[in-house]
């Protein structure tokens, strides 16, 4: 499903390199979750954009999809994710002037196909907002603003979905709701899940947890520690 | 695919059109096709109206005019062209009642005249409009002829062989056609009883004449044939060509006009230009997020462009009835002043106002909106992933590029369009170096006030405000002043194109010419009129000669042959002596008659005049309109034969002079005293108020040999059409003052979010709302003041190029407007900025703060 070898990011800013990833590697297998823990900044957004074909790393090799990356150009990238990619943002990144329907529908019009509209509606329902399908962004809660966009994650039922700090922007029980929905409908439709989180009672839901601790990746067992421990934890380093 | 992207865009278009910039765009292409439409109908219309009137003054659309009797085939040729044919003959002749004898200017017209318009004729029941001329006969008599033989309706008179019954005083005749070179009193009669009358013959000098009415196109096809004509020595009068007196006055208008249009449409860019920005940092999210879900460049492209497509199509469609209305609206206001029925709109401007509104987008939005297409798919991750702008240089290239292909296309002419463009793009060169000068200036020059009071210290903090944005103020302060600048230009024109009318046909512009004035009897007409005259030009000496030789060659030989029918070689000229050049003559090449040094070669050609055996040729001065049409330069020699006498004579001097003066003028000045061994008479021109019109009978009455010509008609007629221009082009003003209050909105609206961030800011670390409304009203206020100078420099820099080259007036500076455009702009842009912030200061923090985030 993904595959990266010996990924590096360096960012210039001025005279002074940084080196945000080191030579890293990981591969995830169909059907598998996986969550990458780190404190912020640890470079958890740089990776899940260099997995996803965001960006370009400046060394190493990654495949998606059997297909190598390196050998893609933006537009190349773009057209290997279309339908078969979903993304669920920290901040939810729905189109203010769309509406909760129109913002499902929204992948779906890019790789067309028969139906798209009772689809979209269908996964409206599927996350208890099939009421509010006419309404705005802004008039939904930061909770249904979010179940929407995982409807819009999952609607062109893709291979793999992509999750940035999900509950990032969401208060600690609804967190918890859009957790359980996010991992009930990858069951049910049996996707690949990546997710980056510094919440590990979200990461403990995964098949596999990683911790990227100043660029390197480290596998982890979230079970073995509280949630307080790993904080502090990271407070220090 | 492009299905879908379409239906995509258009969703997000009609959520998308409550957003400001969306509406700004909106307002600024409607604008700008308002604008360029109203302008182009009403133009159209108008050129088409006043080619009319020019037709109607001239008698027709197209007038021939020779010696001898036109033949059938040309008179076929022109019908099957789709021209209307109306004949005419002009002679002079004497006619009587009783013993009074009179030489009058007759004029014989068909059934058909006139073509367009109608006379004023007093038919026995006071002046009235008379679309026709007098039937088989009868005849109708001007005033004058009326009074020198004592004639009334009813009476008889005598011409040639018949009698005609006088059946109407006409009082202003429908044309000019066939007359207006004569300047004897007019009889109008029926072609069908000139045989009657004997005077046609062979050898009498008469003037046969083919008034023709036809579309452009008709006119259009005969230009062929009308060269050949001229070729073979007919006079031919065409419309587009001879406007009678309307000339200069109505190729101003036109030029300004098409400034005016121009200018509106260029500050619709501006404003599209600055929208656009706005909408396309409002829709990078959406851009990124539509990259992650797999779009191409392309397609991001696509969906944008269809989006602002749709937009702009209906802004057109909405922009092109506001041109249409606005146009019906003009023509209702100025019904009293168009003494002629328009012909209805064409679709032609239509299809400039949707070219216009597309150009506009193409050109001032097109760069910004690629951006879009670079837009990174990563910023979903990290918001500040934001693409860079396109360059300054790019958009204002692209823009310029574009504007000049409208220059080109508005204008007609590849050589002005790519003159102004770059000059234009030299300017902005030069302006956005000036900008920045003037801003650092003003911003140094705030910063340095010591002021403790409120607005002091509101003058420092916006001072500072507009400097930690100094690219994005400059971007304003070049919007500003661009703005000021073409506000202030279509003003100051239209001042001084007024002022140039007046001044050109003052209130004493002369209404009457006296002809025919006895070297005998000149000091008594000058004392006769000087009492009650109010204005009156020099008196002229008038000598008529015609042209016999041009370089030793037959005339009509020795020009281009397309100048072959020029009446000044057809006719006899009026020559004059004068040792001053006159009042409104400008020499543009040679030089005038040397007063001292030539005096000795001067006895010279003096004393052979006197012998007749003359071998060193005469100088002379020539009007250099006339020598451009016969083809003629310094030095070469023209032969006139004057009474029995042939005169050598040499171009030393090329005059230019402005015809439009109502003044005697003349085509060649001689020097002194080689003429007035010759017979000679004298010419002046005079005003007479209303209450002084008595001493016209009294002047007729003791000094008979002299004509009087009443030009009031002509001048009226004249007046009537500067009237009606200005009125135009005020219209037009307020189109162009709308369009750059749009670029103002659509600069603030472009700012908003960037302000309501700093107010909200301002707001957490505790400035209260007096205090941000002041900060505001001062930035606003700076930039303001900035935009005005920068603005003043440019427009009088503009006007002076556009007066030498364009508009033909005398440049001069306007120290008013370095007064009233800085202190404008910062009143201006102070109230409107502060007023559209309002709801800003209203905002509590967080929102104000949230505008920057998601919504």
């Amino acid at each position: 499903m993904l595959h990266a070898e010996n990924l590096t990011k360096r960012v210039t800013s001025g005279e002074r390199t940084l080196t945000i990833l080191h030579d890293l590697s990981l591969s995830v297998a169909a059907g598998e979750s996986v969550a990458i823990l780190g404190k912020s900044g640890a470079g958890k957004s740089t990776l899940l954009g260099l997995l996803a074909g965001l960006d370009t790393p400046s060394d190493g090799e990654l495949s998606l999809f059997g297909h190598p990356l390196s050998r893609l150009d933006e537009d190349g990238r773009a057209s290997l994710r279309a339908g078969r990619v979903g993304f669920v943002f920290q901040n939810f990144q729905l189109l203010p002037t769309l509406s909760a329907l129109e913002n499902v529908l929204l992948p779906l019009e890019l790789s067309p196909r028969a139906g798209e509209t009772d689809t979209a509606a269908q996964w409206l329902e599927r996350v208890g907002l099939s009421e509010r399908q006419g309404h705005l962004p802004k008039q939904l809660s930061g909770g249904e603003q979010q179940r929407v966009a995982i409807a819009r994650a999952f609607v062109s039922d893709p291979e793999l979905v992509f999750a940035d700090e999900p509950t990032g922007n969401l208060d600690p029980d609804t967190g918890a709701q859009i957790i359980d929905l996010l991992f009930s409908l990858n069951h049910q439709v049996g996707t690949t899940l990546i997710l980056v989180t510094h919440d590990h009672a979200l990461a403990r839901r995964c098949d596999r947890c990683l911790r990227l601790i100043d660029g390197h990746l480290a596998a982890f067992d979230p079970h073995t520690l509280a949630s307080d421990t790993l904080e502090s934890e990271e407070a220090r380093t | 695919m492009s299905n879908l992207n379409a239906r995509l865009a258009m969703r997000s278009l009609k959520r998308d059109l409550r957003a400001a910039d969306v509406r700004a765009l909106f307002v600024a292409l409607m604008l700008a096709v308002a604008a360029s439409t109203m302008i182009a109908f009403f133009l159209d219309r108008l050129e088409r109206g006043l080619e009319r009137q020019a037709s109607q003054m001239l008698g027709g659309d197209v007038v021939l005019e020779q010696r001898d009797p036109f033949d059938e085939d040309l008179r076929t040729e022109l019908e099957n062209a789709g021209f209307t044919l109306s004949d005419q003959v002009d002679l002079v002749s004497m006619i009587s009642r009783g013993d009074r004898f009179q030489p009058a200017s007759l004029k014989a017209v068909d059934d058909v005249y006139p073509h367009y318009g109608s006379s004023r004729v007093d038919l026995g029941e006071g002046a009235e409009q008379v679309a026709s001329g007098p039937s088989p006969g009868e005849a109708w008599a001007d005033p004058r002829l009326a009074q020198l033989i004592d004639i009334e309706i009813g009476d008889r008179v005598q011409v040639g062989q018949t009698e005609l019954t006088i059946s109407g005083i006409i009082e202003r005749e429908a044309d000019q056609s066939g007359g207006f070179g004569s300047f004897n009193p007019r009889l109008m009669l029926n072609t069908a009883d000139l045989e009657a009358t004997g005077l046609v013959q062979e050898g009498s000098r008469v003037e046969f004449e083919i008034l023709a009415a036809g579309s452009p196109q008709a006119l259009a096809n005969v230009q062929g044939l009308l060269n050949e004509l001229r070729r073979e020595g007919v006079e031919v009068s065409d419309v587009r060509v001879d406007r009678p007196q309307l000339g200069t006055a109505l190729e101003r208008a036109e030029s300004y006009l098409g400034i005016a249009g121009l200018a509106a449409v260029l500050l619709a860019g501006v404003a599209v230009a600055m929208s656009t920005r706005r909408y396309v940092e409002r829709h990078l999210d959406t851009a990124a997020l539509l990259r992650c879900f797999g779009a191409s460049q392309r397609q991001l492209v696509v969906i944008f462009s269809l989006q602002l497509l749709g937009l702009a199509l209906v802004a057109s469609l909405v922009g092109a009835l506001l041109g249409l209305a606005g146009q019906a609206i003009l023509l209702w206001l100025l019904a009293g002043f168009l003494p002629m029925t328009l012909p209805p709109p064409g679709i032609m401007p239509l299809g400039l106002g949707v070219l216009t509104a597309l150009a506009v987008l193409v050109g001032f939005a097109g760069p910004t909106l690629l951006r879009i297409k670079r837009v990174s798919a990563l910023k979903v991750l990290r918001r500040e992933l934001d693409p860079l702008p396109p360059s300054a240089w790019l958009v204002v290239s692209v823009a310029s590029l574009v504007f000049g292909g409208l220059l080109w296309l508005y204008s007609g002419s590849l050589p002005l369009a790519a003159a102004l463009l770059v000059g234009g793009a030299a300017l902005l060169g030069v302006l956005w170096g000036i900008s920045a000068l003037l801003l650092n200036g003003v911003l140094r020059g705030v910063q340095s006030l010591s002021g403790k009071g409120p607005w002091s210290q509101a003058l420092r903090l916006g001072g500072r405000q507009l400097a930690r944005r100094r690219q994005a103020g400059l971007g304003q302060l070049m919007a500003f002043s661009v703005t000021f600048f073409a506000m202030a230009m279509i003003v100051l024109v239209r001042g001084d194109l007024l002022n140039t009318w007046q001044d050109q046909l003052p209130d004493d512009t002369p209404n009457y010419f006296a002809i025919n004035i006895q070297p005998s009897e000149r000091q008594d007409f000058e004392d006769a009129i000087g009492p009650s005259a109010e204005a009156q030009s020099a008196l002229y000496p008038m000598v008529r000669g015609r042209v016999v030789a041009i370089n030793d060659q037959d005339p009509r030989e020795a020009v281009h042959p397309d100048a072959r029918g020029d009446n000044s070689l057809r006719r006899e000229l009026n020559l004059t002596w004068q040792a001053e050049l006159p009042e409104g003559n400008e020499i543009v090449a040679g030089e005038w008659f040397a007063d001292e040094e030539g005096e000795g070669q001067q006895q010279d050609w003096m004393s052979e005049v006197d012998a007749t055996a003359q071998a060193t040729p005469v100088p002379i001065s020539m009007e250099d309109g006339l020598a451009e049409r016969l083809g003629l330069t310094l030095g070469d020699q023209l032969t006139f034969a004057v009474g029995s006498d042939e005169i050598t004579t040499e171009i030393t001097s090329l005059r230019s002079l402005n015809w439009d003066t109502f003044r005697p003028n003349f085509f060649v000045i001689f020097p002194p005293e080689v003429l007035e061994s010759f017979g000679h008479s004298y010419i002046t021109a005079f005003f007479l108020p209303e209450e002084e019109q008595s001493l016209v009978n009294e002047l007729v009455r003791d000094f008979p040999g002299v004509s009087l010509l009443n030009v009031e008609a002509i001048l009226g007629q004249v007046r009537d059409v500067l009237a009606q221009v200005t009125r135009a082009v005020e219209l037009v003003l307020i189109l162009v003052l709308l369009a750059g209050v749009s670029v103002l909105y659509a600069a603030l609206t472009a700012s908003r979010p960037v302000r309501a961030h700093e107010s909200g800011l301002l707001r957490v670390f505790g400035a209260g709302e007096t205090m941000i409304s002041r900060i505001q009203g001062a930035e606003f206020a700076l930039l303001g003041f900035a935009s005005g100078l920068l603005g003043a420099a440019l427009a009088e820099l503009a006007t002076a190029v556009l007066y030498l080259y364009l508009l033909d007036l005398a440049p001069r500076v306007h120290p008013e407007l370095w007064l009233a455009l800085p202190i404008g702009g910062a009143l201006l842009i102070g109230v409107i900025g502060h007023g559209l912030s309002r709801s800003l200061r209203k905002q509590a923090p967080s929102a104000s703060l949230g505008l920057l985030g998601e919504a």
